[in-house]
Formats: C-alpha cells, sequence, structure tokens
C-alpha cells in the first residue's frame, strides 16, 4: 500500500504517512490535499477523465483497487431499488434469473457499458415496482436474518460467560473475607491457643480453594431445550410449504391368481383344511401366529398359477 | 500360529506371540463384532500393526459380508511401506498354510509423486509439480484436443490405461509402491490411476491419513469406500491436528498478490476465448442455469479442485444468479480479494467470528453469504471451461475460494485471527489471516458416521478418555495394554535437582537462568560418561535449544562433552536434520557413539526410531508445551472449555505429556532393546503430569526414581545399564513375554491375558 499515491501530486503513503486518498463515483483517485484544493468551489471536473463531480460526494478510499469502492458504491445504489427476496419468485430458477439481472445492471454501470440504457432500465423498473420495494425495505433477507440470529447468540453467549465469570469471582472474594472474619472473631473470643485456631484456619482457607477450583470445573448447564432450539431464541416463523398433492385413495387389492377361489381364512377350519396341517404350539400363538395363516398361504401358493393364462 | 481369538481362527505368522498381543486382537475382535468405534493404546515394538492385520484379515475371510474391506491409515510414506511388508509376511504364511492362492488384493496408495512413471513427470521435484504436470497431460480437455490436433502431449500411461485398464482387474496380490509401479511399467498402464481405482474392489487399502480426513481429497479418492470397511488410523496420538489442519487456511498478503495476478490472467482469459470460442462459455452458462452437476464420467483427471467442505454440507442447488457468468464470477472475485486486502490492513490483532465476517463482509462490499458457499464449485467449472492446463499457478486462487466456501459454510467451531505482524518479529509488518477450525471434530465426523468401524490405535493415547471427547464420539471398547517384559528394559528418572539442590525447570521464569543451563549440562556431560553408543536428547523448541547450546559452548560443557561423544543438531531444514541422523546413526555404528540434540514436535520425535544401539538414553530437557501465548491456540482453548468441559490446563498438559511420551518412546523400540528414559523437570513428578504418560511408562516409575539430582541418576543409570548389558537371550523370555501356542492355550496364561487390558 506504501508505493500507492495521488495520482496528481504524486505523494505517496511512505512520505506522507498520514495521506488519505479519497474516491469518486468515476472511480479515480486523489489525495485529500488535492480535493481540497480542486474543488475549493464545491464541484469540478475529474482530472483524470472529466466526469462533472461534486465535493461531497468524495469518499475515502477502503480498497486498493478504486475501481472497486466504485463498484461497491454504484451495486449499494442499484441494491437499494433492486431488493426483491427469495420469496417474492415462484422458483429458484426466476430468482436466479433476477439475481443476474441485477450483477448485469451493476457491471454495466461499473465498465461504462451502455449507461443511458441501464439508466433507463432501472428507471423504469423503478416506477414499475415502487410498493415492492417499499415493501422490502426493511426485510432482510433469509440469509442474513440467519446471520443475525447467531450473532445476537453470540452476543450472550458472551456476555452470559462475563457474567458467570464476574459472579464467581465476587462469590469467592467473599468467601474469602469470611473466612478472614471468621479468624478474627475466634481470636478474640475462643479460649484455645491462637496457634492452634491459626492452623484450624490454615486448614479452612486450604478447603475453601479446592472448593473454588472445584467449582471452577463444574460444567455450566446448556442453554439448550432438548429438541435443539435455544432458550430465549426468536425463532423464525415461516409458514410451512404446502404440499399440492392427490391425496391417496384406498383401493381394495385385486390379485388374479389364475387357478381356482381360494377359501377365506375363517373358513378353513369348517371346511376341514386345518386338520391336515400341524397345529401352533403355545410359543407360536404368543406372536400372534395361528395354523390358519400358514395354511391360508399354502393354499394360496398351491392354487395360484394352475389355470393357463388366458390369451 | 494358528490361534483361536474368542471363537475366531486366526493365521499369525510368526512362531511366538506376546501376551499383549493376544489380548490385542481380543479386544479388536470385540470392537468389529459389536461395529462399532474403538480407542486402542498398546506400547510400541510389541507388534500392533501384524496382529491389527492378521486379526482383520482372519475376520475378512470368515465374515466376508460384515468387513468387506480394511482402510489403513497411517502418516508417511515408509510406514505405509512397512504396514505392506508386514501384509506380504501375513499372506505368504496363509498359502503356506492353507495350501491354497488366496484371493486377496491389498495395495497401498500415494500421492502422484511417489507413483509417476512418466519419465519428464516423475523427474519433478515437488509433488505440487508433479500434479500440475500430470493434470495438463491426462485433462480431459486435453485429451480431447488431442483428437483434433494430433502434436499435443499427453501421457501414454495413463492413455493405455483409459483404453484398456480398466476392463482387467488388477490380479490378487500385494502391492507395495514400487510393485504398482513395476507393475505400471510393465502394462504401461499408469500406476496412479490404476491405485485409485483398484481401491474399489481391494480388500485392504493403505494410504495416508489425509486421504480420509481432507475434505479435498476425499472427496475425490475415498467417495466411493463401502460402508462396511475397517478404518484403522495408526500412529493416531496427532489425530486431532491432522483434522484441524485440514480445515485450516492461512492467507497472507503474498497469496493475495498472486491471487491477484490468477484474477488477473483469469480475466484475459475469458476475453480471448470469448473472441475465439464464445460457444464454450455459453455452454458453461447453459449448465449453470440448469443447475447440472458435472457429469462424472470420464473426468477423474480433471476433479482436482475438489470442494474443501465435508460431503453432508454441500448445497445441492443451482449456483446462485450473481455468479453465474464468468464475468460476473471474476467481479465477484475482484471485489472479495479487495475485501480480504482491507482486512489484511490492521495495526492490532483482530478476532471474528465466521458470523460477524459474513456480516462484515456484506456491509462493505454487498457479498451474501449463499454466492461465497458456489465459490470453490464455481471456480473449478471455470478453470475446466477454460481449459486451464497448468493448474499448479492457480493455487492462490484456489486457496481464497475454499477459504470463502468455508467461512460461509460453517457458523461454529471456527475463528477468524488477523495478525499484523508474527510473534517472533513485532516490528516487521507481515499481516497473516488465520482461518482456523477449532473442532477436530468437524473434519473427522463424516469418517465415524460412514463406516461401522473406526479404531484408533497408537503407542501413546494417554489420556485414553480424551479423546473420544475432542473428536466427539462413543467408543464402544477403549483399552491401554502394558508391555509385558522378561526383564524390566525401560528405566525412566525424574530428575528434578542439579547437584548443588537448584531445581531444573524449563519454565518461563528460570529459562534464562544461568544454574539450571550449567545443571542441564552437567546432567549431559555426566551422562554422556556412562551410557555407551547413542543419546537423543530432546529440547522443547529450537529457540531455547539455540539457547541452550550457546551458553553451554561458553561455559565449555560441549568441550567436555565432545570428549566422550560426538555431537549432532537437528535443523528446521530437512535436509540438514537428514544429513546429521545419518552422521549420528554412522557414528553410533563405530566408536564411542554420539549425541543428537532435537526438539520435541520436530521430524525426529515424530518418525524416527532410534532401535537398540542407535538410542540407549533419552533425554527429556523440560517439558514441552507448545507455544501458549499464540492466539490460535488461546481461541482453541476456549473452544474446548465452552463446548467439551476441558479445561485449558488440562489440555496443555495433555498435550505437553504425549509429545514428552513420543519423545522418550523413540527409544525402545521392541522387548529386547533397552533404554533410559531421563525426565529433566522437576514438574514431571507431579501427579497431574505423571498421570498423563501412558501406562507402560507410568508402570516402572516407582517412589525411587522421582526428583532425583544428577548424581543419583547417574548411579541409578549406571545400575540399569549394568544389568540390561548381560546376555538376553530368547529363551529368557519364553514364557513370560513371549508365548508359544502351548504355552498360550495354558490356562493360567489365559487368565493373565485377561488382565493385561487395562479398561477404562
Amino acid at each position: 500500500m506504501d508505493d500507492k499515491g495521488c495520482p496528481r501530486c504524486k505523494t505517496t503513503k511512505y512520505r506522507n504517512p498520514s495521506l488519505k486518498l479519497m474516491v469518486n463515483v468515476c472511480g479515480h483517485t486523489l489525495c485529500e490535499n488535492c480535493v481540497e484544493m480542486l474543488f475549493v468551489r464545491g464541484s469540478g471536473n475529474c482530472v483524470q477523465c472529466d466526469t462533472p463531480l461534486r465535493k461531497s460526494s468524495f469518499r475515502v478510499q477502503l480498497f486498493e483497487d478504486p475501481t472497486v469502492d466504485k463498484e461497491v458504491e454504484i451495486r449499494k445504489k442499484v441494491l437499494k431499488i433492486y431488493n426483491k427476496r427469495d420469496v417474492d419468485f415462484p422458483s429458484l430458477r426466476d430468482y436466479n434469473d433476477y439475481l443476474e439481472q441485477v450483477e448485469d445492471i451493476v457491471f454495466n454501470l461499473t465498465n461504462n457499458i451502455d449507461v443511458d440504457n441501464t439508466k433507463l432500465r432501472m428507471e423504469q423498473y423503478q416506477r414499475e415496482n415502487r410498493d415492492n420495494i417499499q415493501r422490502n425495505k426493511a426485510k432482510l433477507t433469509r440469509e442474513q436474518e440467519e446471520l443475525e440470529e447467531l450473532l445476537l447468540l453470540e452476543q450472550r453467549d458472551n456476555e452470559q460467560r462475563r457474567l458467570d465469570v464476574l459472579q464467581e469471582e465476587q462469590r469467592q472474594l467473599q468467601a474469602k473475607r469470611k473466612n478472614k472474619q471468621a479468624l478474627l472473631d475466634e481470636l478474640e473470643q475462643s479460649k484455645l491457643p491462637a496457634t492452634l485456631l491459626l492452623a484450624q484456619h490454615k486448614v479452612r482457607a486450604a478447603q475453601l480453594e479446592t472448593q473454588i477450583e472445584q467449582q471452577k470445573q463444574v460444567v455450566k448447564p446448556t442453554n439448550l431445550f432438548s429438541t435443539g432450539i435455544h432458550m430465549r431464541q426468536t425463532v423464525s416463523l415461516q409458514p410451512v410449504p404446502k404440499i399440492e398433492e392427490v391425496l391417496y385413495h384406498y383401493k381394495p387389492l385385486e390379485i388374479e391368481i389364475c387357478g381356482p377361489p381360494v377359501p377365506e381364512l375363517e373358513q378353513l377350519g369348517r371346511l376341514g383344511y386345518l386338520n391336515h396341517v400341524r397345529a401352533a404350539m403355545p410359543q407360536d400363538t404368543a406372536g400372534g401366529y395361528t395354523s390358519a395363516l400358514a395354511c391360508h398361504r399354502a393354499i394360496q401358493d398351491a392354487f395360484s398359477g394352475l389355470f393357463p393364462q388366458r390369451g | 500360529m494358528k490361534l483361536n481369538i474368542d471363537g475366531l481362527l486366526v493365521y499369525f505368522p510368526y512362531d511366538y506371540i506376546y501376551p499383549e498381543q493376544f489380548s490385542y486382537m481380543l479386544e479388536l475382535k470385540r470392537t468389529l463384532d459389536a461395529k462399532g468405534h474403538g480407542v486402542l493404546e498398546m506400547p510400541s515394538g510389541t507388534g500392533k500393526t501384524i496382529s491389527l492385520l492378521s486379526l482383520i484379515v482372519a475376520y475378512q475371510r470368515v465374515f466376508p459380508l460384515d468387513v468387506t474391506k480394511l482402510i489403513y491409515c497411517s502418516r508417511t510414506v515408509p510406514e505405509i511401506e512397512k504396514v505392506v511388508e508386514e501384509l506380504r509376511k501375513l499372506m505368504e504364511f496363509y498359502t503356506k498354510q492353507t495350501g491354497e492362492t488366496n484371493k486377496f488384493l491389498a495395495l497401498a496408495l500415494s500421492s502422484r509423486k511417489n507413483l509417476c512413471i512418466h519419465p519428464e513427470v516423475s523427474s519433478l521435484r515437488f509433488g505440487k509439480e508433479v500434479d500440475g504436470k500430470c493434470h495438463s497431460l491426462t485433462a480431459s480437455y486435453i485429451r480431447a484436443q488431442r483428437h483434433s490436433n494430433p502434436n499435443q502431449p499427453v501421457c501414454r500411461f495413463y492413455e493405455e490405461f483409459d483404453a484398456v485398464g480398466r476392463q482387467v482387474p488388477l490380479p490378487a496380490g500385494i502391492y507395495n509402491l514400487d510393485d504398482l509401479k513395476n507393475f505400471g511399467r510393465r502394462k504401461g498402464w499408469c500406476p496412479y490411476y490404476l491405485a485409485r481405482y483398484a481401491i474399489l474392489h481391494a480388500n485392504i487399502v493403505v494410504y495416508s491419513y489425509h486421504y480420509l480426513l481432507d475434505p479435498k481429497i476425499a472427496d475425490l479418492v475415498s467417495k466411493e469406500l463401502a460402508k462396511t470397511s475397517v478404518v484403522v488410523f495408526d500412529e493416531a496420538h496427532n489425530i486431532d491436528n491432522v483434522c484441524i489442519d485440514s480445515m485450516s487456511v492461512n492467507i497472507t498478503r503474498r497469496t493475495l498478490d498472486r491471487c491477484q495476478a490468477n484474477v488477473d490472467t483469469l480475466q484475459n482469459t475469458i476475453q480471448k476465448i470469448k473472441e475465439t470460442d464464445a460457444a464454450k462459455l455459453k455452454e458453461e452458462y447453459r449448465r449453470l442455469v440448469e443447475g447440472l452437476k458435472e457429469a462424472n464420467v470420464a473426468r477423474e483427471t480433471d476433479v482436482y479442485l475438489a470442494n474443501p467442505v465435508l460431503p453432508d454440507e454441500i448445497l445441492q442447488e443451482a449456483v446462485p444468479g450473481t455468479i453465474r457468468t464468468a464475468d460476473h464470477f471474476v467481479g465477484f472475485l475482484r471485489r472479495f480479494l479487495e475485501y480480504l486486502k482491507s482486512r489484511l490492513r490492521v495495526q492490532h490483532v483482530v478476532q471474528t467470528s465466521t458470523p460477524q465476517f459474513l456480516k462484515d463482509i456484506f456491509d462493505k462490499v454487498c457479498i451474501d453469504r449463499k454466492p461465497l458457499r458456489f465459490c470453490a464449485e464455481r471456480l473449478q467449472s471455470l478453470l475446466r471451461t477454460l481449459e486451464i492446463a497448468d493448474i499448479a499457478d492457480f493455487s492462490a486462487v484456489t486457496l481464497i475460494s475454499s477459504f470463502a466456501t468455508l467461512v460461509s459454510t460453517y457458523s461454529q467451531g471456527f475463528t477468524i485471527i488477523i495478525e499484523p505482524f508474527e510473534d517472533r518479529t513485532p516490528t516487521i509488518a507481515n499481516p497473516v489471516l488465520h482461518f482456523s477450525c477449532m473442532d477436530p471434530s468437524i473434519a473427522i465426523k463424516p469418517v465415524f458416521q460412514r463406516f461401522q468401524s473406526v479404531i484408533i490405535t497408537s503407542g501413546t493415547l494417554s489420556p485414553l478418555d480424551i479423546y473420544p471427547r475432542i473428536l466427539d464420539f462413543r467408543p464402544v471398547t477403549m483399552a491401554s495394554f502394558t508391555m509385558t517384559l522378561a526383564r524390566t528394559c525401560l528405566c525412566p528418572l525424574i530428575v528434578g535437582r542439579g547437584n548443588d539442590q537448584v531445581a531444573l525447570s524449563s519454565k518461563f521464569e528460570t529459562r534464562e537462568d544461568f544454574a539450571v543451563i550449567r545443571n542441564y549440562g552437567n546432567l549431559l556431560l555426566e551422562m554422556s560418561a556412562v551410557v555407551p553408543d547413542g543419546i537423543v536428547a530432546f529440547f522443547t523448541s529450537y529457540v531455547y535449544m539455540e539457547n541452550i547450546v550457546a551458553s553451554w559452548y561458553e561455559q565449555g560443557i560441549l568441550e567436555n562433552i565432545q570428549r566422550n561423544k560426538l555431537i549432532f543438531i537437528e535443523t528446521p531444514d530437512a535436509a540438514e536434520t537428514s544429513m546429521a541422523l545419518e552422521k549420528y546413526q554412522e557414528a553410533c555404528e563405530n566408536g564411542r557413539g554420539a549425541i543428537l540434540l532435537s526438539v520435541a514436535r520436530g521430524k525426529v520425535s515424530e518418525g524416527i526410531d532410534f532401535v537398540h544401539h542407535f538410542g540407549r538414553a533419552v533425554i527429556m530437557f523440560g517439558v514441552p508445551y507448545v507455544y501458549t501465548q499464540s492466539r490460535i491456540l488461546k481461541a482453541r482453548l476456549e473452544y474446548l472449555r465452552d463446548q467439551f468441559q476441558i479445561r485449558e490446563n488440562d489440555f496443555l498438559t495433555f498435550d505437553a505429556m504425549r509429545h514428552a511420551a513420543q519423545c522418550v518412546g523413540r527409544a525402545i523400540r521392541g522387548k529386547t532393546d533397552y533404554g533410559l528414559m531421563i525426565f529433566a523437570d522437576k514438574r514431571y513428578a507431579r501427579a497431574d503430569k505423571r498421570g498423563k504418560l501412558p501406562r507402560w511408562i507410568q508402570e516402572h516409575i516407582n517412589d525411587g526414581s522421582l526428583n532425583l539430582t544428577v548424581d543419583e541418576t547417574v548411579q541409578l543409570s549406571k545400575h540399569f545399564l549394568r544389568q540390561m548389558a548381560q546376555p538376553f537371550r530368547q529363551e529368557d523370555q519364553l514364557g513370560l513375554s513371549l508365548l508359544t501356542l502351548e504355552q498360550l492355550e495354558s490356562e493360567e496364561m489365559l487368565q493373565k491375558i485377561t488382565q493385561i487390558a487395562h479398561q477404562t
């Protein structure tokens, strides 16, 4: 950055560390002093490209490449007008097309391609979508909302941590003070020899220390609900997307078995089929098994496909 | 021998077995049965690898549907090779015993640098260059261009592999890196892509951690591995740092400058393409509008820049309209870059959370979160469309885009720290933006979720319960095994005082203390006189080592030491260090031995073994705490406290002790080996430090070896060394620490074995 300097007076950052470079809408740089000198009247032309400029629109150059400064400036302006959100579009594809269109406009304006037409287009758009623009002005995109939420969360966590530490320190300080006071009281009132009292005090102090140490280790309770949602979190309440589909209709199953009709499950016993299969054991019946089930299935199996296929 | 492990027939390729190996296999079997994760600690040199391999291979043979694949992750290439060799031994044993050739396919996978056989490409020195060059020869559009222009150079090995290699599966067998290369040469196939293709149906894959943990690589290589695999992380004591590194990004001013150049190149290329071949850009644009993902067919060579975030975090949507066209995307990158530059212009350290950063970026340059999330993917698509062959040059812009994607994807567990200068040089402006991951569980979570069993094992994992906490998983088995010894071959001593009763410690207050340094010098001097062969001394940091060695030189201690042994020093430079190591070993081979001065957490402390006479004593000067003033560390400690309820001090001590244990563990690499372990700091005697050493070291620290003076240490060492120098034959070990099959099956031994595992 040191070698960057004002193109007019050739001062560099190296020679004048307090040099401030300014940039205007055309994307050309001047140092602060030159701006003061050339634009005393409040307006004038750019030294390099002769664009009429106003002094008030000079900004401090943030980036090394002044065209980026210019582009960002333009982009901010364009985005103020083109502020539709993804929810305003029926599909992602349309939204992406729209984004590209915006990008095109910014590109044209930055690179001085077809500026007049582009500006016209912008104005037309602005007229057509006035209320939409107004409506979206205060609204953030979903991603930004998420970001804000995260930031909020982070801030709160930090604050919480700071408070916890502060409280903890307070508590420790108090405990120590109390301990000291207790020693003084005892020395005053007790009849035991002072050395003993001092020794007791030492033990107590050590205990306190270990206690404090242990407390430091104690895990802080998490601030999560069991569902994974943070407590006191602002959950973005978006409606669940409606799925439009045809509802499911139940139709009884019809199977062409190509064989003689199979007797119903209930009738198997009456018709005497069950006499020829193994009776269910008590262990089997626990799970709901009956011998009729197996029998029915075996008959189905046996009957199906007995007749040749028609056609 | 054939073992019966809890009803499972296990072939073990040696005639003898250590009791702890048997116990280890029992625990491992239980973990596999439960289809859960496990944490197992077993001392180095007791045959962890072979126990793991023989059990899991046996398990695979018996239950081929339950465990289809073993993924064995290790740290370095030599370690990978070692594992493959053990596996080869095991498989030979299988064929000898069962008489049939088994259909096991096992292979090692490493980077292109280690596997390339292309004469030009493989001669390059750096891995990045090899990758870039390979990409420029094998990218799909390069190959497509070849159809129209036969002069376009391509890699004939890849072409050959692509033409025929895919139809023919790799024949069963054991392949290490060289085998793969030889096979590739014979067939004329590219070994790298062959290996990457073959891991899909291999029974055992051995590769480095990064292939699973780094989302950028894991997405390419390990995406299609089956859920029923067993994953083993060996030498996993540093796994949390690997996880963190794989998700962190550091951005300096230099990166940004290079990135600026990249963006300019991109813009120029776009202009050029617009003039020559506008249809290509249109095609890309159409694809992005449709929201189509890249078709995966025949693109394995292209997917070079994968998404840096974990697979379950990737948005399955179309790229947002703001960055759909190439021009807009370049403008977007420019704005992002300028924003980063303005952030790097700071006078003091700034720490922000990711939501704060995102909000600020929206306020300053109007960049939303969503396009940021797609940055890496969009760049990938653009680079492919522009057909940029030499992708290695674009590392800066790739880094920035993966930073953008990461920062917008994760709102928790990450922090951004911007430092205007390095800690060591507070006057020279050198701003760095650290985007640092504080939660190792983020990177490793998909691994735990995806695979049915993950085993974390190492020689030093104590205290065991901290790993499940920082990695956030629930293991079914946690066990620490001790070393059964026929003679106590390790002798840990804690030296707390010098001969003049000055307390020895590397703590900050006494770091410059003349008396402490002199006493450390005395300790080394005395030890150099009594210990035969090699001594390895570890310091806590390079700076500390430099200070001490300088003042030893002034005091003439170095000269005295050199009367006994030669001195070698580890430096931050890898080449110098390996030279020093080589000469050190040469000196140990002949003559009076040598002393190697090295640094905990350095190269020597992590991967180099000092077997037998290469390390008869290890001296650990001080407690190797990390540099606690670093902002990144502070942020991580805070996070650990808030999220996992691990106190700062606990973690720091844990970290210091695992490195200390790593260092001293270098000397004992087996049961016939012996060595002194000298902890030269009075703080080691405290219960909180001592309790964090691995159990197999802790067991041998008794009250008589605490808080010794230098003189006492010398006496004890002399005694120990004389004892150890007696001939030690295999028969002495048999029945105690080395078992034959009959001994193993005896009732009392089985009872003893069940006690070895120390459950926590």
